[in-house]
């Protein structure tokens, strides 16, 4: 956390900076010449440093894997690397990423999430089009369908490749669970019952990161997805839909009742990632919801083994009348690498064909889930039997995803959402005045 | 961009503390007039550079609306009008810098001056105190801010709910990052607390300054405590006392980084301030544009201040 933190003052510090010389020069983006569907362009490879702009964990799999990958390429082209540079801290990095892209200082590669931002640079020709880009290497068919759609924008577009595929669940101590007298909630309706029985016990029921805000916007999007499906979250940000609809309101309330029944713990807001995940895996919460990204701290041996033999999982419950399947639930594919398409050149390309078809069965040995299905992920010798059954789960689920709401939504309306969202489950605002506040941010910010 | 303007307003005004003397120009010689400007015009030029050009450059980008790639669409005062007529979270965090500089003004002003008065009274160990009260001023914001997270902690129990337990208080143990109506103290308290040791040391030079004799002398002939402080040492530290104002009040209305670290904001926008609103604004929802417009209103708000400060505490001064 504190190195996050450390990282974000510094960031704060060299955004501002760049954004006072952006104005000073008055330099604005735009303009292009690049054509996104040109991917195999003419020419000579010339070995050189190529960047990657990314949002990673530094000794993360990702990262491993394509270390490797590069140093391996660089055995033939000699003079070519492959400099990373990565801010783990998501707010930050979007922050960076967005100054860089206003200054046209993108590297060849960059991480994006297919958000609004995004979009507007596809738009302008500044990303290559990697549909095209993965049909022209052979390697289209080779992904997994979820961690393709996961990327598209809206109208079905595909401008960045996944490196992860993940899952996320509601990790929960069945000890904590039996003492209390509770059963894995059926349905979302169950969570409120479920948090009193446990709070009764005098545990937390839900341990919840509320400083990085995306963990408490997932319990906003879970009620829609089930009621409405992933449509509802894209008709939201075109203006198409309400926070007063149906789904909206009951997400509202939903959310409402799980603060009146205590689900969080005290002071939520300020704890961070870290506290958050001790809270779990110090048997002091009975519920934690993360992704697969964290199997090697809940699903091996480095748990506690206080809790570890009392760690398992459920996926996300449904709701009478849910118009999504049991098996579809948040599978992201992690954020996405983009690839600028004003530095595209042979190198690049060669690079990438290299790379992408290297690199499932590097990250795949490294115990995590390729995006791609041509591979087996090695389970490691220290996991307990979540690991594989959470690996195998990867296989089964549906074609709809739960998109995180961050991603889509405009982020003046999502920092609005964020906000409010924790004045709403610690009890400060109502349903109908969150409701009230929400579409009237919507309507302000959605201009475009 | 905005970040360094409020910087300028604060440096640009603790020129002459006290009302010019008018032998001080005829004190030099004249030819030393254009060494003297010589001198003095690399830094204004600096000083046009990094403060008053981007202030207009702000001016400028707020007709604009400009999400950095797109071309940018001139809107007239738009963002004036949404800033001022539509837009809530911005009043919100108007009132909160307020509060801001409200909290951070007595614990630096107030705190400053009864430390340094204590310490004129203090027969020895003056040095190791001063330095005690200075060493938060040198510690980064960044440790400060992970310090002060730990101390209002309550899951996992923190200092303050620890305390307040040992004394039998565990009714107020709260989550005070968490709670709206304590979380603007609480943000302001530690830019407050770091701070006093700083004015305290400015303030405490002035007082040494003050003559003895004139203390003496009224104490023989009968003041009290208080009469010698307000009628002796306050008049004599007046001037010092206008510059601490003025520096305090323009780095509270600038403060920035404690609630940007503690709580981004939050909950809500219970700690959002001006400036962390600015910055999110242009940063994270970048609409540069209504994030100039607000960085202008910074502005005018400091040089108010500042005018307000002068007029109130100057007016005193002739009097």
């Amino acid at each position: 956390m504190s190195t996050t933190k450390r990282r974000r003052a510094f960031l704060a510090a060299a955004a501002t900076a760049a954004a006072a010389a952006l104005v000073l020069t008055g330099c604005a983006g735009a303009s292009s010449s690049a054509d996104p569907t040109d991917v195999d362009p003419d020419g000579e490879i010339v070995p050189r440093e190529i960047s990657w702009l990314l949002s990673r964990p530094a000794d993360g799999g990702v990262i491993t894997a394509m270390e490797q990958i590069a140093e391996e390429y660089a055995e033939e082209h000699s003079g070519f690397s492959l400099n990373l540079i990565t801010t783990p801290d998501r707010p930050s990095y979007i922050q960076k990423y967005e100054t860089l892209a206003a200054a046209n200082k993108l590297p060849e590669l960059f991480d994006t999430d297919a958000t609004p931002f995004a979009q507007k640079l596809a738009g302008q020709n500044r990303m290559v089009d990697v549909e095209v880009l993965l049909d022209d290497l052979g390697l289209a068919d080779e992904y997994r369908e979820a961690a393709l759609n996961y990327q598209r924008f809206d109208d079905g577009s595909l401008y960045m490749v996944p490196f992860e595929f993940q899952l996320e669940f509601f990790w929960y101590n069945t000890a904590l669970f039996a003492d209390a007298g509770v059963e894995v909630p059926a349905t979302l309706d169950d969570f409120p019952a479920m948090c009193e029985a446990l709070r009764a016990k005098g545990v937390t029921p839900i341990a919840l990161d509320g400083q990085d805000q995306w963990p408490l916007e997932r319990y906003m999007a879970y009620y829609p997805f089930r009621m409405a499906g992933p449509e509802y979250v894209q008709d939201l940000k075109n203006g198409d839909a309400a926070f007063a609809d149906p789904a909206g309101k009951a997400a509202a309330e939903w959310l409402y009742d799980l603060g009146q029944a205590g689900c969080f713990q005290e002071g939520f807001s300020s704890t961070g990632y870290a506290d958050a995940q001790a809270l779990f895996t110090s048997g002091n919460a009975a519920v934690y919801n993360i992704g697969t990204w964290e199997l090697a701290n809940l699903a091996t041996e480095t748990l506690d083994p206080g809790v570890r033999d009392s760690v398992d999982y459920f996926t996300l419950p449904t709701i009478d009348g849910a118009v999504t399947e049991d098996n579809e639930f948040v599978t992201p594919s992690g954020i996405g690498m983009a690839v600028n398409a004003r530095t595209y050149d042979p190198l690049v390309r060669d690079f990438l064909a290299f790379a992408l078809e290297r690199y499932p069965e590097v990250y795949a040995a490294t115990g995590a889930l390729s995006p791609t299905t041509n591979v087996e992920t090695t389970i490691p010798d220290n996991a307990t039997e979540l690991y594989s059954r959470a690996v195998e789960q990867a296989n089964e689920v549906g074609a709809k995803i739960a998109m995180p709401w961050d991603t889509q939504l405009d982020p003046a309306t999502n920092t609005r959402l964020q906000q409010e969202l924790t004045l709403l489950v610690q009890g400060d605002i109502t349903p109908d005045e969150f409701i009230e506040t929400m579409d009237a941010a919507l309507a302000e910010n959605s201009h475009g | 961009m905005a970040e360094s303007v409020p910087l300028g307003v604060g440096a640009a005004k603790p020129r002459p503390l006290r009302r010019p003397r008018p032998m001080s120009t005829s004190m030099l010689p004249r030819r030393s007039r254009l060494s003297v400007a010589v001198f003095l015009l690399p830094p204004l030029l600096l000083y046009g550079v990094a403060v008053l050009l981007p202030i207009v450059q702000s001016l400028f980008l707020s007709l604009f609306r400009w999400d950095g790639i797109t071309d940018m669409a001139f809107v007239g005062i738009d963002n004036y009008v949404k800033m001022l007529t539509r837009d809530d979270v911005f009043w919100t965090a108007f009132g909160n810098a307020l509060g801001y500089l409200a909290i951070c003004l007595v614990l630096q002003l107030g705190g400053a001056l009864v430390v340094a008065s204590l310490l004129t009274a203090l027969p020895r160990a003056r040095e190791l105190v001063k330095t005690i009260y200075l060493l938060p001023a040198v510690i980064s914001t960044v440790a400060i801010a992970i310090l002060f997270q730990r101390i209002y902690s309550l899951e996992p129990v923190g200092l303050l709910n620890q305390v307040l337990a040992w004394v039998g208080l565990e009714g107020l143990q709260n989550a005070w990052l968490s709670d709206v109506q304590t979380v603007l103290a609480a943000v302001s308290i530690p830019e407050g607390w770091r701070f006093t040791g700083l004015y305290m040391l400015i303030i405490y030079a002035a007082l040494i300054a003050v003559p003895r004799e004139l203390e003496e002398a009224a104490r023989l002939d009968g003041a009290s405590w208080w009469q010698v402080f307000w009628r002796i040492r306050f008049p004599y530290i007046r001037p010092v006392w206008i510059t601490t104002t003025i520096m305090a009040t323009t780095f509270a209305l600038r403060g920035f980084d404690i609630p940007y670290l503690l709580t981004n904001g939050g909950p809500g926008q219970a700690s959002e301030l001006l400036t962390t609103y600015m910055y999110k604004t242009a940063f994270v929802h970048t609409d540069y544009g209504y994030a100039s417009a607000i960085s202008v209103f910074i502005v005018v708000e400091c040089l108010v201040a500042v005018g307000l400060i002068f007029l109130l505490l100057r007016r005193r001064d002739d009097s």
